[in-house]
């Protein structure tokens, strides 16, 4: 009976426009947008930044080292238009305005200072919002200091390694697996607990309320099934809907990186690749179903007790910011799935799915997540069945 | 058949009810100690005005709503004990009873067969006996949202009638529709009634009343003010037609209780 119920409903849901909106047009479509805007946007800033023609204003006498040295650098680490200034004032101004994308002022005791073998001050002036412009000036004068400590020790009559007693070399052991995992990784679980979210809030809202406004309810309670069975029945379809566009989200990405080719970073590409796993799907699915138990348990109650479609909505879209609130701990790095973090539902499912994709996952945690979902998951479909069995919330 | 005992039904008040209903109590009585009994082959009619507590009834008979005290006999079974039952006996209509606009009729009809566990074979046979009768087979295929309104009643009718049931029960059937939509449902009803079917109905029309029904109950404020046969009725009233004998009826019940 649960099934005649859940194939009916399933039918029903799935020749509804609206659900198959939230359900798989725009699940489908959020990665491959999403991939195309953040890889154009961030290419083209940091292709535009490095390499785009800039105006350095500078403070200086004609004959100052710094601006000689600059003038010397070649153009292939971009093009750059001189413009002398007389005061830092109107040096600054424009930096601020944008007319400059770099500012530099040194003092009259520049040239006099490198001569006596002081240290020569400069100070460069940029404006944050100009993207990797302060990067542009960094480069410069790094350069052109570099050139300077060459001329001061070949003046001295030292040698460098002399003058480094110790060198220290940093070096990165995680994979970029782990790293990608750890640091981006957040955003994956987000995407589908959100579209997890969405995808079960329609059929809800429609399953429960829409019969009772469209007065479908009655026939269906005089029928000889059990309300728990069509509660089930219902149920299963909601659920299916949430597991559906977290899936539609996942075929999304999967255009994104294997037809239509919008990550062409070979280290994200590998990661991704490495993901795209039959495992990673099962055990991501595997934390996924008892998460969207829990979001059906959370809105059929409240799609129950509604009584019209615009009550329901109403109710249930603040409750997708206590739910989404916490997926959002997965952006923060350096917090890690631990048993306290376990035991809180969303979160565990964030953290466990971004150490999944990092390949850190220890398997007792998510054991712990996994007990801790179904358990809340149990106690939803247990107030859900309350609240179904309520004769004043089921018929108008 | 139906026997109903000593039928009671209360409604926990919330606070906004007990603030639109203006009063303090807690509890209000939909239903008040009632009985009544309906045989098959003869239609019985339940009349009341509004919040007379028809609609309750026809719930608990339906088995929607389980009574606070009293029994309810279905074919024999006991609804309120035994309610799933129960259920395979009645066939239940309402004139504000919804369709699923995005199914067809033939898959409404074999979703509510399914539910009944009708064997196919007696599917098949129920289902063409029935698009014959309510002239349904042009429009077995299209989506019901698409029907106009007396397709769409030709398909809740259908849909009530498909397992066959023993009792027939109508909320207001014809509320709402025109006449043309509302003959389909007289004419319902008739059949049933010569099948030897139960049927309770309830109404406002007093025409539809006098056309039916064999036996007759008025309800106000959830108590029976007369349950007997219609004839027996028509031959006692002291008003000049039916429609002003009810009001009559309601009105001394209303200065009683004054």
């Amino acid at each position: 009976m649960i099934f005649t119920i859940f194939k009916k409903e399933l039918k029903d849901t799935l020749r509804d426009k609206r659900t198959l909106m939230m359900m798989l047009v725009i699940p489908i479509l959020i990665f491959p947008i999403i991939l195309n805007v953040f890889v154009s946007i961030s290419s083209s800033f940091s292709e535009d930044a490095a390499t785009k023609e800039i105006n350095i204003g500078f403070v200086g006498t004609p004959d100052n080292y710094l601006l000689k040295q600059i003038e010397s650098i070649p153009e292939n680490l971009g093009e750059k238009k001189i413009i002398i200034y007389s005061d830092s004032s109107a040096l600054k101004r424009d930096v601020k305005s944008d007319s400059l994308q770099v500012g530099m002022f040194t003092s009259v005791s520049f040239n006099d200072n490198l001569t006596q073998k002081k240290p020569a001050e400069v100070i460069v002036y940029h404006n944050v919002t100009s993207v990797g412009m302060e990067q542009r000036g960094r480069v410069y004068v790094d350069i052109v200091k570099d050139i300077a400590l060459q001329e001061r020790y070949l003046d001295m009559d030292l040698k460098e390694s002399e003058l480094t007693p110790i060198v220290s070399e940093y070096s990165n052991v995680a994979s970029n697996k782990e790293m990608i995992g750890k640091l981006a990784g957040g955003i994956l679980p987000y995407i589908f607990i959100a579209f997890g979210f969405l995808g079960c809030m329609y059929p809800a809202i429609d399953l429960f309320t829409g019969e009772k406004e469209r007065g479908t309810i009655e026939t269906l309670l005089t029928t000889p099934v059990a309300r728990w069975q069509i509660l089930f029945g219902k149920m299963g379809v909601v659920v299916s809907s949430g597991l559906l566009a977290a899936s539609a989200a996942l075929f999304g990405l999967f255009l994104s990186i294997e037809v239509l080719d919008i990550v062409e970073n070979e280290e994200l590409l590998s990661v991704i690749h490495g993901i795209l796993n039959l495992k990673f799907v099962l055990l991501m699915f595997g934390l996924l179903f008892p998460l969207t138990v829990f979001f059906a348990g959370i809105m059929i109650p409240v799609a129950v007790y509604a009584k019209s479609f615009k009550e329901a909505q109403s109710i249930i879209t603040p409750i997708n910011l206590v739910v989404i609130l916490p997926a959002m701990v997965g952006f923060f790095p350096g917090i890690e799935l631990t048993p306290l973090t376990a035991s809180i539902p969303v979160v565990n499912i964030v953290l466990a799915t971004k150490e999944l994709i990092a390949g850190t996952l220890e398997f007792w945690l998510l054991g712990i997540s996994f007990a801790v979902m179904i358990a809340i998951a149990v106690i939803a479909v247990f107030i859900s069945f309350k609240r179904f069995d309520k004769e004043s919330n089921i018929v108008i | 058949m139906i026997e109903i005992h000593n039928l009671r039904k209360e409604f926990a008040l919330s606070k906004q009810q007990r603030k639109e209903l203006n009063t303090s109590e807690s509890i209000a009585t939909a239903v008040d100690d009632i009985s009544f009994s309906c045989k098959p082959g003869r239609v019985f009619s339940l009349l009341g005005p509004n919040g007379a507590g028809k609609t309750t009834t026809l719930r608990m008979i339906s088995t929607i709503f389980k009574p606070t005290s009293g029994s309810i006999k279905i074919a024999g079974v006991d609804a309120v004990t035994h309610p799933r039952e129960a259920r395979e006996k009645i066939g239940f209509l309402t004139g504000s009873t919804g369709l699923y606009a995005r199914l067809t009729p033939n898959e409404l009809i074999k979703y509510f067969a399914d539910l009944y566990k009708i064997p196919k074979k007696e599917f098949e046979e129920r289902k063409d006996y029935l698009y014959t009768l309510l002239d349904m087979n042009h429009f077995q295929g299209k989506r019901i949202g698409k029907l106009s309104t007396g397709m769409k009643q030709k398909v809740s009718i259908c849909r009530t009638m498909i397992h066959d049931p023993e009792v027939v029960v109508f909320d207001e059937p014809t509320s709402g529709l025109d006449v043309i939509t509302a003959e389909n449902i007289i004419e319902l009803i008739k059949n049933c009634k010569n099948e030897g079917k139960t049927v309770i109905f309830s109404s406002h029309i007093m025409s539809e009343v006098n056309l039916l029904c064999d036996d007759l109950a008025i309800m106000h404020q959830g108590k029976m003010l007369y349950n007997g046969e219609m004839s027996t009725f028509k031959s006692e009233m002291k008003s000049a037609n039916l429609t002003e004998e009810f009001i009559r009826i309601v009105k001394s019940s209303n200065a009683v209780e004054a």
